[in-house]
């Protein structure tokens, strides 16, 4: 290329920067003084933004799960046969009735999508 | 580190020419790789990765200088160098430095990396992530306005 020749006759290449003494000698120790321990990670914070709409609503969602287990509930001992409940004992009874608690809240928590790891975080929060 | 520090520092030198600029851009440099080694996936060799975040440092530190200084006849790029303690150039070499700071980022960065690093437009390609094709065709034109600077002037 003829340009650059001509750049190259006229100028040359040589480097005309100069540096201190020893600059390059110390620069890694001084480096090294300067970086963090850790790695800090550029990545913005979550922290202090309002946590995530789902988080908040938990509280919600688990007064609504309750309710709606309480009200099945209700429903599901009302709805059964007088001669059935009048007979059964007590005990007997009672484990139907939390059998079919934990049958409807299951689902309920199924429906909600909330896991079990949701609801021991939020009894533990609590 | 020092295996890259001398490398880079002349990268980032001859982009913002002085020896107290450079300093300071290494070092953010290193910072700044230090802090996202997370992002980096060996998907290049680390010097480019280093060389490119040296660049794109150098290529903002003018950007947010440029826009506090205002030439003059006296400050002129060429001048400023020649008072530099740390410039030991002819005048035309000084002069040379001017007319590369007056082209634009890419043409500018391409230029120093080609006819001072003598590096391939492979390696080239990889470090400013883009085609070999541009980089000739910026290259030849950087070449153009810098022997016409010169040639203005004879």
């Amino acid at each position: 290329m003829n340009e650059e020749k001509y750049i190259e006759e006229r100028v040359g290449k040589r480097n005309p920067f100069l540096v201190p003494d020893g600059y390059f000698d110390s620069f890694t120790d001084r480096m090294m003084q300067q970086l963090p321990e850790r790695p800090v990670s550029v990545e913005p914070s979550r922290k202090g933004r309002k946590p995530a709409l789902m988080v908040r609503m938990r509280p919600w969602l688990y007064a609504a799960a309750c309710a709606l287990v309480l009200v099945v509930s209700v429903w599901l001992w009302q709805s059964q046969p007088d001669t059935s409940v009048a007979t059964q004992p007590a005990a007997q009874l009672a484990v139907q009735q939390e059998q079919t608690s934990d049958a409807t809240f299951d689902e309920a928590a199924d429906y909600m999508m909330i896991d079990n790891q949701d609801i021991y975080t939020y009894l533990a929060e609590n | 580190m020092r295996q890259y520090s001398e490398q880079l520092y002349w990268q980032i030198r001859r982009i913002v020419l002085t020896h107290e600029d450079a300093n300071d851009v290494l070092q953010n440099t290193f910072l700044k790789a230090w802090n996202g080694l997370d992002g980096f996936h060996g998907d290049a060799k680390i010097s480019t990765w280093l060389s490119r975040i040296a660049i794109n440092e150098s290529l903002d530190f003018l950007r947010r200088n440029k826009q506090q200084t205002v030439s003059t006849e006296e400050t002129t790029v060429a001048n400023s160098l020649m008072a530099d303690n740390y410039f030991d150039g002819s005048e035309i070499e000084a002069q040379l430095q001017e007319a590369i700071a007056s082209l634009p980022d890419v043409q500018r960065t391409v230029f120093q990396l080609r006819y001072f690093e003598e590096m391939k437009y492979s390696d080239m390609g990889q470090l400013l992530n883009t085609s070999e094709g541009s980089l000739k065709a910026s290259y030849h034109i950087a070449v153009k306005k810098i022997s016409e600077f010169f040639k203005s002037r004879d």
